[in-house]
Order: structure tokens, then sequence, then C-alpha cells
């Protein structure tokens, strides 16, 4: 309880100094690249960009994830539980294949957010909906969406090769837009969470349990699951689905903070953004650009499993 | 109408999908009542429950405090009505403190952190239930019965006038549960509404002032513990036969089941007989010939006498006398006219004094032969004779004319299933 607040501060200032310090690392080296009219060009026009979009796509999906997790009560929900990623990539795989990679951004924010209503609507039938039949929905229309996008992949010839680069995940094309766009979302997607820290606390006990308690656990419900597609979405949009942020990064910050979501909910924010800066800063000085999906998920899968074991955290 | 009604339902309805749990029931709650709901698996009982809170949607009229249940708002509802499950999943390491705490959200407002008040009364509420020393452990960790007594100071600190209970001790060892159920009482006196499922009868015997008992969703007695506890409606809702009694020491009702396993159907010889016993004595010998089928009468017991009470139990007919009398003339007559009648008689070694001496006395009078003398191990015929050495001796000369003396219910059967010379034949 007391150490919360030092850690906060600390994690805060780790952030800062992330996204300083690998706005000014790339590919020449550590510093500002020699004089010259490019230098200026290469650090405001391309890694800071890239280095923001990052940091906000990365504290998305850590919110998102926690804030699955929470409602749905079980520590392996993801954010693309409810088939943003598989949506996501639908649109993406019709706007390179149709449109020849125009409008990549605008088709995957339309498919993850089809996907996520195609959900609620087939789950939201019966009026009150249990989250198991949430949670069972949406596993069955990310399988259906990944049918079809695979089926674009098998049929794409030589665009197959953007459209699995696309999957994987990465920040090459990161625009100035992006950072902004995706700061536009976290700031009243992030507060919405934040305050509704206590009704994911009483919700990850139980939607009953919730609302014993006073919770409107109806409201909460969609309230979360709105501000979280809403974030995924938009991150989806901009990087493709990357893997394993959102289902590690609340975990960590657990394993630090405790599990009040009042204090996960902030913490992810930095820790998420640390993370994936870190990794896109790995993944575009060392590997040549590597999607940085690949490099997540090659630290995060072996981190999660020793998570598992040593931490005992599934039930 | 005295007292408030805290929860008033009429005709209430409710279940899960299209199909009704709970059907028309009518009931209402006062203030200052603990209230047991009892009833077998799958009577409805939890779901009746989760209709007052309104997490299971339900038609009728259902009014907590006067006001429509419908029109409270979730805080307020949060406020009035306090809820303790059965179970509850855990799947993230909550300090138990931080569960209880989630007790005060709804008495604060999300953009304000909860006030020292607020963990004042969440302490307290670890103190009531006994698990203060729990207070920073991942709930993870605890026992089924620590859990449970969390659930309880959650459901405690939420300082709401009405109480649902759902099985509150099914987790807990003896002494937690008469400590949670006592101060359940004490919250009743103090003007709390208490509603609790109860599975353990003789607990909600114990605490409730009343009891509904419910079966497939139906209320079918509502009243003390001790009309709704009779063997004749348990028998009809549960399918169980019991014994129900007043407690010696508590004065409230009690129960137990009848062991009705290993019954046996009625054997085809010697099947009338005849018990004489006292002081307890008799006891498991009626239940165990009973249970082997046999027909059984029994005598002369004093009405204050355990042997007396399992016979009215059993539905055994009796000669009974007043207790620290003289055996009255017209009952050593009944005594003689069944000693004539009975296939057999087992006397029960048994306390003897000068009072029911004239019993032991007649029963020089039946043969011998059809005499079972059960003398268990351990006892002599001189530890049973409060009658200056008289009982001692006719204990002994019953032996010597013929009598046969057995110390185990084995050897009783076995000498059950032997003939005598003197057996007539079975009549057509």
């Amino acid at each position: 309880m007391t150490r919360t607040i030092p850690i906060l501060l600390c994690m805060t200032a780790a952030a800062i100094l992330t996204v300083v310090l690998c706005t000014f690392i790339g590919p020449a080296g550590f510093g500002i690249p020699a004089a010259g009219p490019g230098a200026a060009d290469i650090i405001g026009a391309i890694r800071l960009p890239r280095v923001l979009a990052a940091f906000f796509v990365g504290a998305s999906l850590a919110i998102a994830g926690a804030a699955m997790q929470a409602l749905f009560r079980n520590p392996l929900a993801d954010p693309y539980i409810l088939g943003t990623s598989a949506g996501g990539a639908l649109g993406a795989s019709i706007a390179i294949v149709l449109l020849g990679g125009f409008f990549v951004p605008v088709f995957a924010w339309v498919g993850a957010v089809v996907a996520i209503l195609i959900v609620w609507s087939i789950a939201g039938r019966q009026g009150v909906i249990p989250v198991e039949t949430l949670l069972l929905t949406g596993i069955a229309v990310s399988f259906f969406f990944s049918a079809l996008y695979s089926f674009l992949i098998a049929i794409a010839g030589q665009n197959a090769h953007q459209i699995i680069f696309w999957l994987m995940g990465g920040f090459w094309n990161a625009s100035p837009s992006d950072a902004i766009l995706s700061a536009a979302v976290i700031v009243p997607c992030g507060l919405l969470l934040f305050f509704m820290g206590r009704d994911l606390n009483a919700l990850s006990l139980g939607e009953e349990t919730a609302a014993h308690l006073g919770i409107d656990a109806a409201k909460a419900r969609w309230a979360v699951l709105g501000g979280s597609t809403m974030l995924v979405a938009v991150a989806v949009s901009i990087a493709g689905s990357i893997g394993f942020i959102g289902l590690v990064t609340p975990h960590i910050v657990r394993m630090l903070l405790g599990p009040d979501n009042r204090v996960v909910i902030p913490a992810s924010i930095l820790a998420g953004g640390i993370i994936l800066v870190l990794s896109d800063t790995l993944a575009r000085t060392f590997f040549s650009d590597l999607p940085v999906g690949i490099i997540t998920a090659f630290i995060g899968a072996p981190f999660f499993i020793w998570l598992i074991y040593q931490r005992g955290v599934v039930t | 109408m005295t007292g408030r009604h805290s929860i008033n339902a009429e005709n209430l309805n409710a279940g899960y999908d299209t199909r009704d749990i709970v059907r028309a029931v009518s009931c209402s709650f006062g203030e200052g009542t603990f209230t047991g709901i009892i009833g077998p698996n799958g009577s409805g009982k939890t779901t009746l429950l989760k209709a007052f809170s309104r997490v299971i949607p339900s038609s009728g009229i259902l009014e907590l405090d006067g006001k429509a249940v419908a029109e409270y708002t979730p805080a307020e509802l949060g406020m009035a009505l306090g809820y303790v499950p059965q179970d509850e999943g855990r799947p993230f390491s909550y300090t138990v403190l931080q569960v209880v705490l989630m007790a005060r959200y709804a008495r604060t407002s999300r953009f304000a952190a909860l006030a020292p008040a607020d963990f004042t009364r969440c302490h307290r509420a670890l103190e009531e239930t006994g698990i203060a020393h729990l207070k920073d452990r991942s709930i993870r960790t605890l026992s089924g019965g620590e859990w449970q007594r969390v659930l309880i100071a959650r459901a405690l600190a939420q300082d709401t006038r009405i109480l649902l209970l759902d099985e509150p001790t099914s987790h807990l060892d003896l002494s937690h549960q008469s400590d949670i159920l006592s101060l359940m009482r004490s919250l009743a006196a103090s003007g709390s509404t208490i509603i609790g499922v109860f599975h353990d009868l003789n607990m909600a015997a114990l605490y409730c002032d009343r009891l509904i008992m419910i079966r497939n969703g139906e209320v079918v007695a509502d009243d003390t513990p001790a009309r709704v506890l009779t063997p004749d409606k348990i028998r009809d809702v549960y399918g169980a036969d019991v014994v129900t009694s007043l407690h010696p020491a508590t004065g409230r009702t009690f129960l137990m089941p009848l062991d009705t396993c290993g019954q046996t159907i009625a054997p085809d010889k010697n099947r009338n007989i005849l018990v004489i016993s006292g002081g307890g004595s008799g006891t498991d010998l009626l239940h165990f010939l009973s249970r082997k089928g046999y027909l059984l009468s029994a005598g002369i017991l004093a009405t204050t006498d355990t042997d007396y009470l399992t016979a009215k139990a059993l539905d055994i007919p009796c000669i009974a006398v007043l207790p620290f009398s003289q055996i009255p003339a017209h009952s050593l007559e009944k005594l003689r006219t069944l000693l004539i009648r009975a296939d057999r008689i087992v006397l029960s070694a048994h306390p003897v004094g000068t009072g029911n001496l004239p019993a032991l006395l007649a029963l020089r009078e039946a043969d011998p032969a059809r005499i079972i003398v059960h003398l268990p191990e351990g006892h002599t015929f001189q530890s049973c004779d409060f009658a200056k050495g008289a009982a001692a001796a006719a204990y002994s000369d019953l032996c010597s004319a013929g009598a046969q003396c057995t110390g185990s219910f084995n050897g009783i059967l076995g000498q059950l299933k032997k003939n005598t010379n003197n057996d007539q034949p079975p009549k057509e």
C-alpha cells in the first residue's frame, strides 16, 4: 500500500527516460545524427512519432488487457479476446488485396469494430449475458474472421507477404498523426477505465458480487468493453496485432503493485508503453526493422511461462 | 402492523431464462428478525435469496423498506442489503482487507478515495468475524472457512439493515459456526433483518426465530422452528425419517435422522417381541429390533425414561407409568396380557428398585424358554440391583429357570431365530 506511490513515480520517470533515450537511438547509433538538414527531420518527423506511437499503443493494449482480465475474471484473457485482432486483420487484408495497400489503418479499425459489434449482437440477444458466453462468442468470431483473412492470404499472391508482415505488427509507417490519434484515444479511454477501477475490482469477483456491492454491473461492463474496444481498435489500425503486451503487462504490474485495478490501470499505461517502446527500439536498431510482434512474442512467451510456474498465476 | 417490513414479497416468481424456480412466494420479513430458509437441494432457496437481492429478475411485488426493489439505484441497493454468497471465485490475489474494503464502494464516489472511517468499519468487521490477523493475506491462500468469513465480513462492512446469507456456515467448523450465527442473532436483536439459507436444520432451529420451508420453489411451511420441523413435514419435503425433540440443554427443537439403512422385512417367526427395559438400557435395542423388522411392544416405562421417548419416536406401543411412583395394578395387568401375547420377551438388564420390581417379578409367570435376557458386557445383575438383592435374585432366577442370557444384539437375533419346544405351530 505505502509503496504504491513511490513505485508509480519511479515508473513515470522510467517512462519519460525511455521515450527520450529511445528517440535518440537508431541504426546510426546513439546521439543526434550529424548536423545537416536531415537531422531534425529524422528526430522530429520519424523517430519521435514512432516512439510516441509505440508508447501509446503499448499503453492501450496493456490497460485493455488489464480490463479484460478483470472483466472476464480470467488472468489469461488478452485484449484481442473478443475478435478485434482477427477483425482488424481481415480489414487490413481487404485493403491490401483490393486497394493495393491504401487505407489499411481505416479498414483495420473498421474490421476490429465490426468484429466486436458482431460478438455483442450475437451474445447480447438474450438480455443478461454471462461473460462466459461473451468470451466463447468472441473466440468463435475470431476463428471465423481468421478463416476469411487466411483465405485472402491464400489468394493474395505477392501481396501475401505484406499481409503477413502486417499481422505480426510494427511501426514502420508510424506518422505524427498516428501518435496524435493514439494519444487522443488513450486520454479519454484511459481516464474512463481508471475511474472504473473499483467497478473492475468488484466485477473481477463476479457480476453478482459486483451488483451486491452496489455496482451497476451491466453498465460497468459495457463501459469497460466500449473503452477497451476503442483502445484496441485504434492500436490495431496503427500497428497491426502485436501480441503478448496486453497479456503479460498486467501480470507484471500486479506482481509489483497487487491486483487493485485503481492502481493496475495507471501502472499498465506506463509499463505497457515502456515495454513496447523498448521492444520497438530493439527491433529497428538491431534487427533491421523486424516486425516488433516477433520481439514481443519471442521475449513475452518464455517470460509468461516462467510467470505461470513461478507465481501460480493460473487458478 | 407494529414493526416495519424490511422485505415484503407477494406472489413472487423468479428464475433463470423462462423457467420459474421460485413460484408464487408471498412472505414478509420484519425488522429485528432472523429467519431461516430450508428445503431440499434444488428447491429454490438460493434463487429466492437472489430474487430478493435483485440479481435474478422476478415478477410480482417485491419491496424493501416499503419501496419497490426496482426503484432502487444499484448503489442504494448496495447500502440497503448485504449478501453473503455460498462461495466466490478468487482469480486474483487481492488481500483480505482489499476485498472487505469493496463493501464501502456503494457509499463512496468513484472520484474519491475511501475515507479513514471506511477503513475503521472494515477493520471492525474483520474483528467481528475473527479474521483480523488475516487482513494482509492473499485471498488465494485462504482455506474455505477463512474465505467464507471474509465474505461475511464484507457483507457486515456494507452496514446494511438487511443481510441475506446463503449457507453462511457451510465451510465453518463447529465453534466458528456458532460464533457467526450468534453474531447474526445479536444483529437481529439490534434491529437488523437477517435471512439465511440453511442445510443444517439443527443450526437453523437453534438460531432462527422462524423457518420457511420450501419445496419446488413454493412455500410449504412458514412458522416457528418447532412447528416447521415436525417428522411428518420432514418426511414429506425431504423424504427422510427423523425424530424430533426439545433439546434438554437449549430448549430448542432438534432432530436426528433415523438410521433406516439395513431395514429388513419382518421375519416369518417370533415376530411379536415384548421388550422390557428401563433407564435408557433399551434405546439401542429398540432401534435395532425395529430395524430388523420385528413388531415391538415395550414396558413398563416411566414417561421421563429415554426408552419411553424412543418407543414414542418409533411408534412402539408401550405401557407407560408416571415417574417415581409405584406401578399401578392395571399396568401390571396389561403387562401380563402382553407377556402371554408376545412370541418372545427380551429383558434388557436395567436398574431395578422397589418401584419397578413388581414388573420384573411378573416375568416369573411367563414361559422362561421364551425369555431372552440381554446383559451387556461389563454389567452384572448386581450392578442393576437397587432393591437390596431382590432384583439380582429375580434376574438370576429367570436364567436358572431356562431363560437364555446373551451379551450381544446378534446373540439376541440368534435366539429369536430358534424354536422352542413349547412354540405353537403358526396359526393359519
